[in-house]
């Protein structure tokens, strides 16, 4: 199965908030929504679940129009909500029922996700008696519970404590493996690097990096060294690298142990080697840089994530 | 359909798995029918004019009761106590020696009232508590010109009988009402109104705040995914309905069939709102159920306009406005039931509920405007039930501040 989203343009009243975003993803891999508040991930889930129409553009499941209504999709809003004052199993089958399960079928399956999640303890319970944590994985069971093929989760990990997140990550990696179609939006970068093999980077309503991630880093990382020296500091680095190699490299970041350059066109690795050799710097450490996603996003939307 | 009938029983299930409704119902049902026993346990006979017997049967006309004791002072000198007692039933008169003791008996509530007399046309009334049907000044005042006939007839040696008999002829009259009794439907007609409106505004307030709860706890987001926004609305406003005549259908049911079982012990002292027929039932709960969805719909729209349960009355300010004035001038209308303006308002979906209804009940109306009023009705229910769930569709995923009708109106517009 392969979802195609195709030049999707928006527009709220006179400002248009999407430009034209396209990206695809296929099942048994996760795609990684990442962007800044406002960027407008949400908006272009909310378009991808049909509670938004788009102006223009399209999104094809393999070729076809893709209608939500016709397929199973689980659905985790950023906006969490359930009944409050409801009772945990009562609703999940409900959501099931709406979804097309029968009332038999969504009860079991209501039943082997809150298990999974280690919440079935709280399955008569009333929603808002829960802490929070619990809320949230059982807004995941409810996501979950109509067995979806296409899983949309926005910002699946907000809010939850260290253990909590953990068993949400195994659940989201099972569900990869079992040949799940996954997009996720996030802000936190390294949940996103643990599942995603695609990435899509929307920045002002369009989206200004797309594709593998391995590719994305092998791309990034490519003209990027890592540089330290055991005779200059690293600002005494930075210092000298302005003044004596500027017309070679640049500086791009700046980790707590080395400086990150990029290699200008004129320059490749062993010929700046050969300079820093002639040059009185001490090598400590040079090599390629590995760049993270972090790095890569913030490079490309401008501030911390 | 099979979206709408899992919204509609997991609507329903907010009713009637909710304790509080539950026991409210039955609670209310309970007492009404109790309320409706009382003869039947109580000697209530002073207002129903019935002696029970201890079995609870109805025994027949009142027997004697305690009397009411009236003071009078004479100072003209026309009282004729034995007059007085023909015209006050049940009742002992005793002459006061002065005024002091006419206001004293009755500040100490010995007697009801006293009646100083100053002139054979003229007197003074002493009441402790002066009560709404207080009917003896009255009374009295018919006694004072009787008293003052016979005084005259006696000094100008007529016989009173004689002439009595030439300025009260009996006059026989029985009323053969072709069409509808106004007078007799009036009162049950009355209350049925209010029940109406009471049931739009109170569970057209229930499905407003059901929508913004779920738009505030954000549930809407995952429904309307999940199914059509007709599907949503249309199974709130509709399980609503239900809820709601089971609620009046069972108050109602108790009270009108404990009124039925106790009618004679009630000696039909409630008939003007009670005993109501079968055709006028019939019509109210057609036209009712229709004017409850009609504004049910527009309930589900305004609440999906706001994002707090407190912006609420601010929303559905304006719907209330119009509910108000159509409550109020159905029942300023009822007097005068075959006019035209309550004509042309019976045909209005707006208050067609409520002004067709009561012609029916008391006025003229010919069968095919009974047919054409609710087909407009049922066609502007459907109609609200579409723009609603419009509405309700595009309200639900904008937060913040409240939307105003005229802007949503317009964005739908834009839109479509």
């Amino acid at each position: 199965m392969k979802l195609e989203v195709k030049d999707i343009r928006k527009t709220f009243g006179e400002k248009e908030v999407l430009h034209g975003i396209s990206f695809a993803v296929e099942s048994g891999k996760a795609l990684g929504l990442l962007g800044r508040n406002g960027a407008g991930k949400t908006t272009t889930i909310r378009i991808l679940m049909d509670v938004f129409r788009a102006n223009s553009g399209e999104i094809l499941l393999d070729g076809k129009k893709f209608a939500p209504s016709k397929h199973q999709i689980g659905y985790l809003p950023e906006e969490r909500g359930l009944y409050p004052k409801r009772t945990v199993l009562d609703q999940m089958v409900y959501l099931a029922c709406l979804r097309g399960m029968k009332a038999k079928e969504a009860k079991e399956s209501a039943g082997k996700w809150l298990k999974r999640l280690e919440v079935d303890e709280y399955a008569v319970r009333k929603l808002e008696t829960l802490s929070k944590g619990n809320q949230q994985k059982v807004q995941l069971a409810a996501t979950l519970v109509c067995n979806p093929e296409i899983v949309i989760l926005d910002e699946p990990f907000s809010g939850l404590d260290p253990v909590n997140s953990q068993i949400l990550k195994d659940v989201v990696s099972e569900l990869i493996q079992d040949s799940r179609l996954v997009i996720f939006s996030s802000h936190q970068m390294s949940y996103v690097e643990e599942f995603c093999d695609h990435i899509a980077v929307i920045d002002h309503g369009q989206v200004v990096m797309a594709g593998e991630l391995k590719e994305i880093k092998k791309d990034y990382g490519r003209n990027r060294l890592m540089l330290a020296a055991e005779n200059y500091t690293l600002d005494q680095l930075a210092e000298k690298t302005e003044r004596e190699w500027d017309a070679y490299v640049s500086i791009s970041g700046r980790k707590k142990e080395f400086l990150i350059l990029e290699l200008k066109e004129n320059m490749d690795r062993n010929r700046f080697m050969e300079l820093m050799v002639r040059s009185d710097v001490e090598v400590e450490r040079f090599g390629r840089y590995e760049p993270s996603l972090n790095d890569i996003f913030v490079s490309k939307v401008g501030d911390e994530a | 359909m099979k979206k709408f009938l899992i919204v509609l029983r997991y609507e329903l299930r907010e009713y009637f798995t909710n304790k509080i409704f539950m026991m409210l119902t039955i609670l209310l049902a309970v007492l009404g029918a109790a309320l409706l026993f009382l003869p039947r346990f109580v000697d209530m006979s002073d207002f129903t004019g019935v002696q029970v017997a201890g079995n609870g049967e109805a025994e027949g006309s009142e027997t004697e009761g305690e009397q009411t004791v009236f003071l009078y002072l004479d100072k003209a000198g026309v009282v004729r106590p034995e007059i007085l007692a023909q015209m006050f039933p049940k009742s002992e008169w005793r002459a006061a020696a002065d005024e002091a003791e006419v206001r004293a008996a009755v500040e100490t509530q010995e007697a009801e009232a006293g009646f100083v007399v100053t002139g054979a046309a003229e007197y003074e009334y002493y009441v402790f508590n002066k009560a709404m049907r207080d009917r003896n000044t009255s009374v009295f005042d018919q006694a004072m010109k009787q008293f003052y006939r016979m005084d005259y007839c006696e000094n100008s040696g007529w016989d009173l009988e004689e002439v009595a008999a030439m300025y009260d002829v009996p006059v026989t009259v029985t009323e053969m009402v072709l069409n509808k009794d106004t007078e007799s439907n009036y009162w049950y007609c009355y209350a049925l109104i209010i029940i109406v409106f009471m049931l739009i505004v109170y569970y057209g307030q229930m499905i407003a705040v059901s929508v913004t709860n779920e738009k505030s706890n954000r549930a809407i987001e995952v429904l309307v995914t999940s199914t059509s926004p007709n599907s949503l609305l249309f199974g709130k406003v509709i399980a609503g309905a239900i809820g709601g005549i089971f609620q009046m259908g069972v108050l109602l049911g108790a009270v009108l069939l404990s009124y039925q079982f106790n009618r004679e012990q009630w000696g039909g002292q409630l008939d003007m709102f009670l005993h109501v027929p079968g055709e006028v039932l019939i019509a109210f709960a057609f036209f009712g159920l229709g004017g409850y969805l009609f504004y049910g719909f527009l309930y589900g729209a305004m609440g999906a306009l706001v994002s707090k349960t407190e912006d609420i009355s601010k929303s559905v300010s304006g719907l209330m406005v119009v509910i108000m004035a159509v409550y109020f001038f159905s029942l300023f209308q009822l007097m005068n039931v075959d006019g035209e303006i309550i004509k042309i308002l019976s045909f209005l979906p707006v208050s067609s509920y409520s002004t067709m209804f009561a012609r029916i009940a008391m006025g003229t109306v010919a069968p095919w405007e009974v047919v054409v009023s609710f087909l407009i009705l049922v066609l502007s229910i459907i109609g609200t039930g579409i723009l609603g769930a419009k509405i309700y569709r595009m309200g639900t995923l904008r937060y913040g501040n409240p939307i105003k009708i005229t802007s949503a109106l317009k964005d739908l517009k834009k839109s479509e």
